[in-house]
Order: C-alpha cells, then structure tokens, then sequence
C-alpha cells in the first residue's frame, strides 16, 4: 500500500497520528497538495456514505473528521503557499434557530461539511435570525443554513427568510433548512431554497450549490 | 427527590468542560470504555432479551458512566458531577408508587419487574403537532380509551390562526389553549381528574410556569415533562422548570430519546445511555418518571428489530435494579390505518411489558407529520401490554411472539407507509374510529391472538 493510500486509509479509520503521520509521508515523497486533498476529499465521502447507509456510525464519522482534519492542518502551509489559491468550496454559516438548543443533527452536518472542504461559520444553537445574517455578510458567506428541531422555532426560519428579503439581499444567500419537523412543503411555504432532508443529503445539495458558484476547485 | 439547590449549584461551579470536549474527549470514551468492560453484545436473535445477566451488565455500565461523566449544563459549560453515594440515596428513596390524577379518576402508578403480572401503567399519547381545529376531537377521543391511565395531548402549532413561536406571546396563548381544551376533553368523558401530563405546546420554561393552575390548566396531580438534550446535556431553562415543578408540586417526567446512530453509536451503546439517563432524571430532573423515547437516527422510529432489543435491555436494566418508574414510549414507522403501524404496535408494546416497562403509546409514521396518529394504534400497543401482563407471559415467550410480529413488517421498515391522518381515520364529530379502520384492528388483532397473546378482551 503506498503512502498515499495509507494516509487516506488513516483517515477513514479515524486513526489520528497515523494520518498526521503519512500526510508528512506523502509530501515528503512530492506529492501535488491538489492531488492529496482530493484523495482525503474521496476518503471522506466514503465516510460520509457510510455513515448515510449506516455502515457507520456517529461516533467513527467523528473520529474520521479529527483525523482529516490533523491532516489538513499539516497541509496548510502548502495550501496558502499553492500558486493554484486553493479556496473552499464555500462559505456556509449555520447554527440552530432562536429558542431552540437541539445541536446533533446540525453537529452532523458541520462535520460533514468541514470534512468536504466548506468553510463553516457554526454558530451554535439558539441563534437570533438577525445573527445570522449579520455574520453571513461579515464572512461573505455563500450559503445558511438553519436547524430547528421544534415545530415553534420553525417560524424562525420563515424569519430568517423574511428578514433576508427585507434587508435586500435574500438573493446573495443559498438558504437550506432542516431538522425532523422539516419538510419540503414548508421550504416551498416559506421561500427557502433547499431542504436538507438528512446529513448526507445536505451534503449533496451544498456540493451542487458549490459546482454551481464555481468554487469546487478543492 | 432530594438537593436541588446543590444540583442547580453545581450547573454553575461543576468541572469546566466546552461541549466538543465533553462529547468526543469524555463521552464518547467512556461509554466505548464500559461497553468493552461490561461485555454488552446485541444479539438480533432476541429483540426480548431474557437473560437477567446483560440486563444486570448494562445497569452497572450506566452507573458508571453516568458517575464519571455526569451531565453538562450547555449554557454554562460546567458539568454536574453526582457522586456515587448520593447516586446511592436517591435511588434508596425512589418511592416506585405514586397517586396520580385526582378524585374518582385518581390511579395507582406503581414499578413493576420483567415478566409482572401487574399490567403495566398506560399512557395514551399521539405525540404529533395537530390542526387547531381537531385539537379537541383528537383529545377526547385518547381521553375516552378505557385503558388510559393517563394522556398527554398532541402539540398545537397554531393558536386563534396564529403560528406558534416559542417565547413569544403567541406561545402563552397556545399553552393557554392547549392546556384549557386538554381538561375540557377529560372532562367531556367523565374523566375529569385524569392524569394529564401537560403540555407539549409549551417549549420554553416560561410557558411551563403559565400553565401552572389548579381550575384549568395544569394541577399538581398532573405531570409535565422536561427533556434533556443529547447527549447527556442539560441547558438553564431546563433547570428552570425543574425549579418550577418542586415549587408547584406536580410530577416531572424526563424526557430522554438516545439517538441510535448518534454518539452513543450502536445499540449496546444506546442501551447503556438510556440507562444512564433514568439515573440523570433520577438525580439531575428530580424526576418522578422517566419518559424514554430511543429511536433511529434515520427512521426516527423504534420498533425496529435493534431498537427492539435495547428497549427490553433497558428497561429490564431499571427495572431490576430500581424502583424508578419507566414509561416505553413507543416510535412507529408506518402510520394510522395500516396493519403495518399495528403489528409494530403490538411488538413495542409487548417487548415493553414483559420488560418491566410502562407504556407511552404512541407516535406513529416517524412521528413527522401534522395529525398522523390516532389512538387506535395506541389501544392494540397497551391491550397487548396488559394482556401478556395478565397471562404471566415469559420474555422467552415474548421473543418468539415479537420475532413473528417482525416478520410481519421488518422488511418494510424504509418504505413504511405513511398511512392516514387522525380525521381520515376518526368521525371528527363523535371521536369515534371509522368502521373501516376498526376492521383492521379487529383482523390484525386476532392475527396477534393467534400468535399467543390471551387478549384479555
């Protein structure tokens, strides 16, 4: 096994050390930082599949995102060094609805994300609509998302969506919502661009949303 | 119940500890940590587990988790540390009997063991958001079931065509509404000391306190339940109305559903954890009932064959262990007016009793959509219950009933259908059953009689 797969193998394994390990292996050997982000990218959305067809669980899902994310670390000076400007494929800014403190289904999809190469904004649960919007133009976020697990915070994302076309700039903005009392008829009621129905679902429409801004590139 | 002011006083001086920490550096560990130790194995062949020995296992791996890693207050970041003889004494002095409801309509809770002969304590509850304009219907029609011990109403969504938000006054209107109708429906029936447990609509702890009255809304005979976050998380205005519940009187239920599929990973995990959580409720809620709710990740159900397995793990866990009170509360993946939700009912509701178990039956097609669940699915889940109870069913029994009730719709489970809605299903004007859908249960109850549940009626 070359050292390429064995970082990537690492990584799917959530073995930490070994991935920080053969990461300084892999650029050792020369590799293109472009070509090891790919494989790590490629290693975990296997994770993430797994973990959508429940082949995984939770707990390994996360242990796999430190360990990609030890390896990414090692990586950064070569990706800001990288003549190519290596950029993620966007900026989401996500938290969990005023008045509502439920946080794993959110969790899931932050660590999903940050694993698939998205700069991530989490902030947290709770979170007044306006928050949201403030610190999606302070970090020139491409995307929002907002959880509410309550059928009474769900009106918050109405809100957010609301308030975005209030202040004029709801089209600068891919809004995806979630959360199990979510449904599509109530992103259609409210205006909301996608529905994230699950982790991996959410995923896969973000990394549609990236194709289409042209920032896919990692 | 005991020391509430050290528990609210530890939420705020406790071990420091951010929530990333506290999951992947102190839960997570731990619990892999006492699953190794304590040898915890699923074994899909027995979704009723009897051996006494795993159910024993699974008790003292909870009791250390919980000891070592207590509970974190989210909004402060301290965790709450309780310490192994105070564990001691709480559990000493559970009472495993209560008087609940009031006057003629007053009941008996009391704790049972696996394979009791004592019918298990039934709550009927649909657990599902309704249409403001069948809120009353919906409710009279769970109060008038003749074994409901106790019912907890639907949650509005809306209130006088307003969209109920959580800490706005519209939510205090809700409450108000939900609460006054919920005692109007017990009352319609005769019922008017029934055991409420009160009231869903009311998420913040502010809206807990406004239902707090004697004449309409909620009495201290009633219940409310108050839910920790996953996983083992707590946050203030929980602890706000615990504060409020001692001071009024009334019973707390905690509301606890592990996340199969979440960090407690697997179902020996989630076995444990919801096991844990008696203890939190016992301790950390004050609690007078646990109220517990496993379910899947993806289906957000809990009839399948794993969830089975660690619902009669855990509450033989308790139940052998304790005198705490347990309700099962019963996720189902297809909805009303399929035989697919019975057959799923009559195996949650089995598996429950000869368990040790109390029921909360029950939230039907994933408890996802607005008015899908009738109490129809709710009567086959606890006529089952008492049934098994009364003929001395063994959890050995129980196993080879609930493996065919599988049979029935196992295989379905990702493509349950999502049935019908409550006034598809119900005459709106009488809160009676449509004859269509009494039918089936009438068929899909002898089927179950045939596999050896003695209905009692």
């Amino acid at each position: 096994m070359s050292n390429m797969e064995s970082l990537v193998e690492a990584v799917k394994a959530g073995e930490e050390e070994d991935a920080v390990t053969y990461v300084k292996a892999v650029i050792e050997e020369g590799h293109e930082v472009v070509n090891i982000v790919a494989s790590l990218t490629d290693g975990m959305r296997e994770v993430g599949d797994a973990f959508g067809k429940m082949e995984l669980f939770l707990p390994e899902m996360v242990m796999a995102a430190d360990a990609m994310t030890a390896a990414m670390d090692e990586l950064k000076p070569l990706i800001e060094a990288s003549a190519a400007g290596m950029v993620a494929k966007g900026t989401v800014v996500i938290g969990t609805v005023e008045g509502d403190v439920h946080v794993i289904g959110k969790e899931i999809v932050v660590r999903m994300l940050r694993a698939n190469g998205f700069e991530v904004h989490d902030l947290g649960y709770n979170v007044n609509t306006l928050d949201f919007i403030k610190k999606a133009i302070e970090v020139k976020a491409d995307i929002i998302g907002a959880s509410a697990l309550m059928s009474t915070t769900m009106p918050n994302q109405r809100e957010l969506v609301k308030l975005l076309t209030e202040m004029g700039c709801r089209d600068d903005y891919h809004v995806i919502i979630g959360g199990a009392p979510v449904t599509q008829p109530w992103v259609e009621e409210i205006g909301a661009d996608s529905w994230g129905e699950n982790a991996a679902k959410s995923i896969e429409i973000l990394e549609g949303i990236a194709e289409k801004i042209g920032k896919n590139n990692v | 119940m005991y020391r509430l002011w050290q528990i609210l006083d530890r939420a705020n001086t406790g071990p420091f500890c951010e929530v990333e920490d506290f999951n992947k550096k102190i839960f997570m560990p731990k619990l892999k940590e006492v699953i190794k130790k304590y040898g915890i194995k699923y074994d899909p062949d027995h979704p009723v587990s009897d051996d006494d020995d795993v159910a024993d296992r699974v008790w003292q791996a909870a009791c250390e988790l919980f000891l070592e890693v207590g509970v974190l207050n989210v909004d402060t970041h301290r965790r709450i540390i309780i310490e192994e003889s105070e564990l001691k004494e709480a559990l000493y002095h559970a009472p495993g009997r209560y008087l609940v409801g009031e006057g003629k309509d007053a009941r008996w809770w009391q704790d049972r063991c696996p394979e009791d002969s004592a019918p298990p304590f039934c709550i009927f509850s649909g657990d599902i958001t309704c249409d403001e304009e069948i809120f009353l219907p919906m409710t009279v029609a769970y109060c008038q079931e003749p074994l409901a011990d106790g019912v907890c109403a639907s949650i509005l969504e809306e209130s006088m065509g307003l969209k109920i938000k959580a800490g706005s006054p519209v939510e205090l209107a809700g409450v108000t509404e939900h609460a006054m109708s919920l005692r109007q429906a017990a009352k319609l029936v005769g019922r008017p000391g029934m055991f409420l447990v009160a009231v869903g609509t009311a998420l913040s702890a502010m809206a807990q306190v406004a239902v707090s009255n004697d004449q309409w809304g909620v009495r201290y005979t009633d219940a409310r339940l108050i839910g920790g976050l996953s996983e083992l998380n707590i946050e203030n205005d929980a602890m706000n109305k615990i504060a409020h519940c001692m001071n009024y009187g009334c019973f707390i239920g905690n509301l606890t559903g592990s996340i199969y599929g979440g960090y407690a990973g697997r179902a020996e995990g989630v076995a444990v954890l919801e096991t844990a959580y008696h203890l939190m409720g016992l301790t950390i809620y004050q609690a007078n009932f646990q109220q517990s709710f496993p379910f899947h990740l993806h289906f957000t159900s809990n009839s399948g064959r794993e969830m089975l397995w660690l619902i009669s793990v855990t509450h033989q866990a308790v139940s052998r262990n304790s005198r705490i009170l347990s309700t099962s509360n019963g996720f189902l993946n297809a909805g009303s007016g399929t035989e697919m939700v019975l057959y799923e009912a009559a195996a949650h509701g089995l598996t429950s009793t000869v368990s040790g178990g109390h029921l909360w039956e029950t939230a039907v097609a994933r408890n996802k959509t607005r008015n899908y669940a009738t109490p129809l699915e709710a009567r086959l889940a606890c006529e089952v219950g008492h049934s098994v109870a009364r003929q001395g069913m063994t959890r050995t029994q129980a196993n080879e009933i609930v493996n065919r009730l599988l049979a029935e719709y196992e295989e379905n489970i990702a493509t349950a259908p999502q049935g019908k809605m409550f006034q598809e299903c119900y005459d709106l004007k009488t809160a009676q059953p449509t004859s269509w859908y009494e039918d089936m249960f009438g068929e899909v109850k002898k089927k179950v009689a045939a596999m050896g549940v003695d209905f009692v009626y």
